[in-house]
């Protein structure tokens, strides 16, 4: 008989490790105007926050709790941001590590949701695992169009031997033709600074991140064993990767499972080609800039420092930050595939109220460094009687960036 | 609960406001006590005193019992009600700031409001919410005034209270609009009748429903300052203690905070002042002369008395020289430094500052024998923490706690329960009362009441709650429909 709690039982330890105390809901500051931005943006009951969600758990996990098709809100009502992690506080007191882990609980929540009753799990997420199946990537891309964004670049292909930096550009940006300016002006920038990145092309594989994080745990861990050989042997001696959530996946799951290849975001990895003298920014951008923290790149990977100074050393641009930042940052509304829950209008909601956040700091322009992020802001800002332009850091260096040869 | 009742109290709060999912409902059976949260029918988040106003009258009507819930950061659980019948009041959706009065300094707010919420609000207009040392980001106005800490702290500041009876009735306490009808502003409490605020005071919501509140505020202190210092004997604490209470109010502004051994071997990296008492006073004020003078006058005592310097609590007494609006980063800081120590044995106590000497060695023995008894079992005990401070002239509160390794055993789980619960009524047999007035501690403080109290509070009960439908069974037996109120 197949144990329907599996993945939450191997999360006990994080699970008892909750005193349900609130601060996950309740928490203000001055630097923290609320914890849960889908608390804020529902009716709040306790099971779209942390709490809430961990009682839950232990209650499937005691057996006081039997699943019901309406644990599909509490399960997939989060944006997996972590900013309950952050607030949360408690850390062991070796290691440092948080002892909450709320994402790792309300991956293994779903996870066990949709191994004993798919049924109860919203369509659109099954949609996504339906194209995983069929086109290896959850945007139903056929493979073909995956190195549409390159065409004229003349990149090098991996795998060959000594192909320097791979450029990891995911299927995101790879299979949305408005994102594909950003694949072009990553290899434009990386160029200018004498660095001629290979690419996998139509055999890049899909990092699996949007898969683990909507539940599909076990194909996750499918994709990532089959896809670390593939990397292993790609040649390359890093990988620089485009999009925040494969930099998470790859750098933190993937080396779990024995990638060798360092891996960086290509934010840090500019904010080091700069403080090199490799990369010059020399023409200005004359706008108020405020930086949004996707949080795979910062609460998850640590990174808040470097694109702050890719930032600073554009001629010009003046940066201001919101209340919430860094790691208080407020998610943007699209994570942990919250675009397909209650159809992408929470997510709208809580990506307007972070836009909101940043006029009132004084910006003229949302910069981020995450697919995800722009494409959820963007389409918030649409919505705004006065929309606040969004691009990607990619945008700004490229523009700011003078070609050396 | 039926159809009709449900299809009402949706039309009442907005749909969205209320649910009778399973998982919804479950979510809501755990608070931050190992005793538990409510088992609910329906939970409600309502949004006006309106709303709960025509819900009351509703569950009046068809006798359905109520239970209230603020931050649900209660650590003695949460109102049983009548469980799987209740109608669950969450009162978090009622969190505004309603109107700052910056000439009469005073501040009102939906009793939902976490008071962390309320403080910056007030920080922002330049004023200042006495708040004593309390889980500040978790805790709702409400539930303090109700239970939380019996209104411990800021029961004075407190000048108007809106309930709303079982009955469904909107009542406003104090002296202002609700003892003079042409009175619109609330300035004291105590004008032109009883005191029947102090009614709702502490209550643990068994009288009414708080939906908003009116309190007193304080400039904003610009400066703070910190002495800290370690004593070798409790004698010597208690008595610097009684100098300090009878030289300053020590609220609001010179909290005076005492770390026992058990906190010191957690805060000190090699354990060198674990066998001594921490002594941490603050002074916050207007301007640096005069925070200074009390600073400097306070150490002229704690010298006296053999207080010590040393340079590590130096320079962390440097530190917290800050303005008071980064205290909510400390106290942040705080409540996730304890929940990361493990399990916890919760084991606070109150009680008058002339006892300290006699009954506070007992309870932290009372401690240490229950940790033998757990270490025989196999539990392991990671951690001790000992705090009191003068809650104000004439009592002393604070807490022997022992955080317990590997909380998912339920065993050991039981075990902390049975202790959190031992203790109190240990505590209870010494004489002292604590200041939560919440879940298995009210049933426990109604238990020692006198003949008298119990029968005022009865007629009073019984006169608001005829049917007994608001947070039942919270202090004394009665289900709804039967006759009497038995302990």
């Amino acid at each position: 008989m197949t144990d329907s709690l599996k993945s939450l039982r191997r999360c006990a330890d994080t699970i008892y490790s909750c005193r349900s105390c609130g601060m996950c809901g309740n928490k203000m500051t001055a630097k923290v105007p609320y914890v849960c931005p889908l608390r804020e943006a529902t009716a709040g009951f306790d099971h779209f926050y942390a709490r809430g969600k961990i009682v839950i758990a232990r209650g499937l996990l005691e057996g006081s709790l039997e699943m019901t098709p309406d644990l599909a809100e509490a399960a997939y009502g989060c944006m997996l941001c972590g900013n309950c992690m952050t607030q949360c506080g408690a850390t062991d007191r070796t290691t440092a590590e948080p002892l909450v882990d709320t994402v790792r609980i309300v991956e293994a929540l779903r996870a066990d949701l949709l191994q004993s009753h798919s049924e109860w799990v919203p369509e659109g997420y099954r949609a996504l695992l339906s194209a995983t199946r069929q086109y290896d990537n959850p945007w139903a891309a056929p493979r073909s169009a995956r190195e549409k964004w390159c065409k004229g670049l003349d990149l090098p292909r991996a795998p060959h031997a000594d192909c320097g930096v791979l450029l990891f550009v995911g299927c995101t940006i790879a299979s949305t033709p408005a994102l594909h300016g950003q694949a072009r002006k990553a290899v434009h920038v990386l160029r200018a600074a004498g660095i001629n990145p290979a690419i996998m092309g139509r055999d890049e594989p899909c990092c699996a991140s949007v898969q683990r994080r909507i539940g599909a745990a076990d194909m996750a861990a499918d994709m990532v064993r089959n896809n670390v050989d593939q990397l292993n042997a790609s040649g390359c001696s890093e990988i620089v990767a485009l999009c925040a959530g494969c930099a998470n996946m790859l750098a933190n799951d993937y080396r779990a499972a024995g990638l060798k290849v360092r891996v960086r975001h290509i934010v840090p990895y500019l904010a080091e080609l700069l403080e090199q003298g490799r990369l010059e920014l020399r023409h200005p951008y004359a706008q108020t800039v405020c930086y949004h923290d996707p949080c795979h790149l910062g609460r998850h990977m640590g990174i808040f420092e470097q694109p702050r100074a890719v930032l600073r050393a554009i001629p010009g641009l003046r940066l201001v930050e919101r209340n919430a930042t860094g790691k208080n940052t407020l998610c943007c509304g699209a994570g942990g595939g919250m675009r397909v829950f209650e159809s992408g209008v929470r997510a709208l909601d809580i990506a307007r109220a972070g836009l909101l956040q940043a006029v009132q700091a004084g910006a003229d322009v949302m910069v981020s460094a995450c697919p995800f992020c722009e494409m959820n802001l963007t389409a918030a800002a649409q919505t705004l009687p006065e929309p606040i332009p969004v691009l990607d850091i990619i945008d700004l260096v490229c523009a700011a960036v003078e070609d050396r040869g | 609960m039926n159809e009709s009742f449900l299809r009402s109290i949706r039309d009442i709060a907005g749909d969205a406001y209320v649910t009778d999912a399973p998982a919804a409902r479950f979510a809501y059976r755990q608070d931050a006590s190992l005793f538990g949260g409510t088992d609910a029918a329906v939970i409600v988040r309502p949004g006006s005193t309106e709303d709960v106003s025509r819900i009351m009258a509703l569950a009046s009507r068809h006798g359905v019992p109520v239970v209230v819930r603020g931050g649900g950061s209660s650590i003695y659980g949460q109102p049983p009600g009548v469980p799987g019948k209740n109608l669950l009041l969450d009162m978090t959706r009622m969190n505004r700031v309603l109107s700052m009065n910056p000439q009469g300094m005073t501040v009102t707010a939906e009793a939902g409001i976490i008071m962390s919420r309320l403080q910056q609000a007030c920080n922002r207009a330049g004023f200042y919410l006495f708040v004593p040392a309390a889980p500040v980001h978790t805790v709702s106005l409400g539930g303090w005034l109700s239970g939380a800490a019996g209104g411990g702290g800021i029961w004075w500041e407190i000048i108007s209270i809106t309930a709303v009876l079982p009955d469904g009735t909107v009542v406003r306490t104090g002296g202002g609009p609700g003892t003079h009808v042409r009175q619109t502003e609330a300035y004291s409490r105590i004008m032109g009748g009883p005191d029947l605020t102090g009614m709702f005071i502490g209550d643990g919501g068994s009288f009414g429903v708080k939906t908003e509140v009116t309190v007193r505020l304080l400039g904003l202190p610009a400066v703070t300052r910190a002495s800290i210092l370690v004593f070798r004997t409790l004698d010597n604490v208690l008595d610097l203690m009684a100098r300090h209470v009878a030289r300053v109010t020590p609220h609001p502004f010179d909290p005076l905070l005492v770390f026992g051994p058990g906190a010191n071997e957690l805060f000190s990296a090699d354990g060198s002042s674990a066998d001594m008492f921490t002594v941490m006073a603050l002074m916050q004020g207007h301007t640096a002369a005069e925070t200074d003078a009390r600073r400097d006058a306070f150490a002229a005592i704690a010298a006296e008395l053999g207080g010590e310097h040393t340079p590590e609590l130096d320079a962390l007494a440097g530190m917290m020289a800050r303005a008071p609006d980064q205290e909510s980063e400390m106290e942040m800081f705080g409540l996730g430094f304890f929940n990361g120590l493990g399990l916890a044995a919760w084991l606070p106590f109150n009680m008058p500052r002339p006892r300290m000497a006699e009954v506070y060695p007992r309870l932290v023995q009372w401690r240490e024998d229950r940790i033998a008894e757990a270490e025989r079992r196999g539990f392991e005990c990671q951690a001790r923490f000992e705090f009191m401070a003068p809650s104000d002239q004439c009592s002393v509160t604070g807490e022997v706690d022992a955080f317990f390794k590997d909380s998912t055993s339920p065993e050991l789980r039981a075990f902390v329960r049975d202790m959190i619960r031992d203790y109190q009524e240990f505590t209870h047999e010494l004489g002292l009362l604590d200041v939560y007035n919440q879940g298995m501690m009210s049933r426990l403080n109604a238990g020692c009441w006198s003949d008298g109290y119990r029968a005022l509070y009865s007629s009073v009960k019984q006169a608001l709650d005829p049917q007994h439908i608001l947070n039942p069974g919270l202090w004394l037996d009665r289900e709804p429909g039967s006759r009497s109120d038995t302990p």
